[in-house]
């Protein structure tokens, strides 16, 4: 079985790892380096519990072949946090009620960064279809919604999150 | 799910890839952004024994535009398409199907135009994984002689749900393929087999790496299609148009393409429908429902029932999203008469 050599910039700490060429990014992270904070859900990219970003960009681990992301910077979900202290969407999430399985979460939180990294106070509309990737099957939509809504908007105050339109994040 | 084994490939050049291509032939799969190819061989429908990855083919991503054509690279990236102002100003349609592809974070950066395309005919019968296939049967995509979506067939009924091929039908595009032989360009119009097996003419060998679409003045274009989630699906029927004005006379057409998809083992050229346009007004709203009603006529006894919705209630919304397709077109030649 072919293994090849790769380097990854995991969570900005740069790893060489040998890698079998059918192992996808999913598999390095969770077995290889024991980030088993991005889930295996469906394994063929329909649930986006998997995503990482890959440059900054949001992609699906389980998609991705290892050997594909070589060179390249990943950021889990381990990566959000600066030590015990959590980044503003992950404790919006906290505060919304956005996690109840939590399975999704880490794919939510991903798909939620990319969108406020490259567009920091996008309308609900483009933030529903930055996480349509994403599915949760504990229908918590509406307050996901809200969390990324509100870490986007911190100022909006959050009485606001639960009225306005959250009736339509159903899908 | 673990994928095959296999090896792998990531060479520097193009005739690097034709090169491991022409060698390996059918044992060779192309990676590309592998949201299509890699699901697949999780479910061991397709188990190449080689993969020859085209991540070091950057020069095959790009957008340009000369005055007769916009051409793409096929490794071009599904975000770059949707992104492109080229694109929306001389290909709307195709801009508004990879807006339709899967979803920010399975296609967006990972999956490639050409990858789209590409992709293989889908069938709710047979894109299933190895557990579920082995309790029954194999079907004649699977290498059996059964077909569960329609009784009887001796074929396979596979269908073709690539947004991006419908749209870029519609505009009438060109595919470019190399070979470690040489080149040839082909219309995609006469790019499908109608073998649901092997749905694209196209050699083993063979490397898809432009899209030339022919720049028409004046022209405009719409694609519309319906799915059960706005996201993440496959379409279940799709449309993609393109109209373009009498220069004459800027309120009558002078030329359409009508293409169905998501209806058949490929996207639907309905000529004829698409003829009783020519010398209509772009408000003319009896001959637009007439050429719903004629597309849908056509275009449904192309179809078998395995994409999910019922088969009726596809065929019926054949008429709709031709129709609403159309009517979009029509608001967008108004706006540019107006401007």
């Amino acid at each position: 079985m072919q293994t090849i050599d790769i380097t990854l910039t995991v969570n900005d700490q740069q790893q060489t790892l040998p890698v079998k060429s059918n192992d996808t990014l999913l598999e390095v992270i969770r077995d290889y380096l024991d980030l088993t904070g991005s889930k295996e859900g469906c394994g063929e990219g329909v649930c986006g519990s998997c995503t990482v970003l890959l440059d900054g960009h949001p992609v699906r681990a389980c998609l991705t072949l290892a050997l594909e992301a070589d060179g390249c910077a990943v950021t889990t979900v381990e990566g959000l946090a600066d030590e015990d202290t959590l980044s503003p969407l992950q404790q919006s999430f906290i505060d919304h009620g956005a996690v109840q399985c939590g399975f999704c979460t880490p794919g939510m939180l991903i798909s939620a960064k990319a969108l406020l990294d490259e567009n920091p106070s996008p309308d609900r509309q483009k933030l529903r279809q930055a996480l349509s990737g994403n599915i949760c099957r504990c229908t918590g939509y509406a307050k996901i919604v809200d969390a990324v809504a509100h870490a986007a908007r911190p100022e909006s105050g959050c009485p606001d999150c639960h009225t306005k339109d959250s009736g339509g994040d159903h899908d | 799910m673990r994928l095959p084994q296999f090896t792998y490939h990531s060479p520097d050049t193009l005739e690097g890839v034709l090169a491991l291509l022409d060698e390996h032939r059918d044992n060779a799969g192309v990676l590309a952004g592998g949201t299509d190819l890699l699901v697949r061989m999780k479910h061991r429908l397709a188990v190449p024994k080689v993969l020859v990855s085209l991540k070091h083919l950057d020069t095959l991503s790009y957008i340009k535009e000369t005055s007769e054509m916009v051409s793409i690279g096929a490794k071009t990236p599904i975000i770059d398409v949707i992104r492109s102002n080229r694109v929306q100003q001389q290909a709307p349609a195709l801009g508004q199907a990879c807006e339709r592809i899967g979803a920010v974070s399975i296609q967006h950066f990972r999956g490639t135009i050409g990858g789209n395309i590409l992709q293989d005919n889908r069938c709710i019968h047979y894109n299933q994984s190895q557990f579920h296939r082995t309790g029954r049967q194999p079907c004649h995509k699977d290498g059996g002689k059964i077909c569960y979506a329609r009784e009887e067939a001796d074929r396979c009924n596979s269908t073709c749900q690539s947004d991006g091929a419908a749209a870029l039908m519609a505009l009438g595009a060109q595919l470019n393929l190399c070979s470690s032989k040489g080149e040839r360009q082909v219309s995609l119009d006469a790019f499908y087999t109608t073998d649901g097996i092997h749905p694209f003419d196209m050699q083993p060998d063979e490397l898809l790496t432009r899209i030339d679409i022919p720049i028409v003045p004046g022209a405009v274009s719409v694609y519309q299609r319906l799915s059960f989630r706005s996201a993440i699906d496959y379409p279940i029927v799709c449309a993609g148009v393109r109209l373009v004005p009498d220069p004459d006379d800027a309120g009558c057409i002078k030329s359409a393409r009508i293409v169905v998809g998501a209806m058949g083992r490929s996207p639907l050229f309905l000529a004829k429908v698409s003829q009783s346009l020519a010398g209509k007004r772009f408000d003319d709203i009896a001959a637009v429902a007439q050429a719903g009603k004629d597309a849908m006529n056509t275009a449904a006894a192309f179809a078998a029932h395995n994409a999910g919705a019922a088969l009726p209630y596809r065929q019926a919304m054949v008429e709709t999203m031709v129709i609403r397709a159309l009517e979009l077109a029509a608001a967008q030649a108004s706006m540019k008469i107006a401007r």
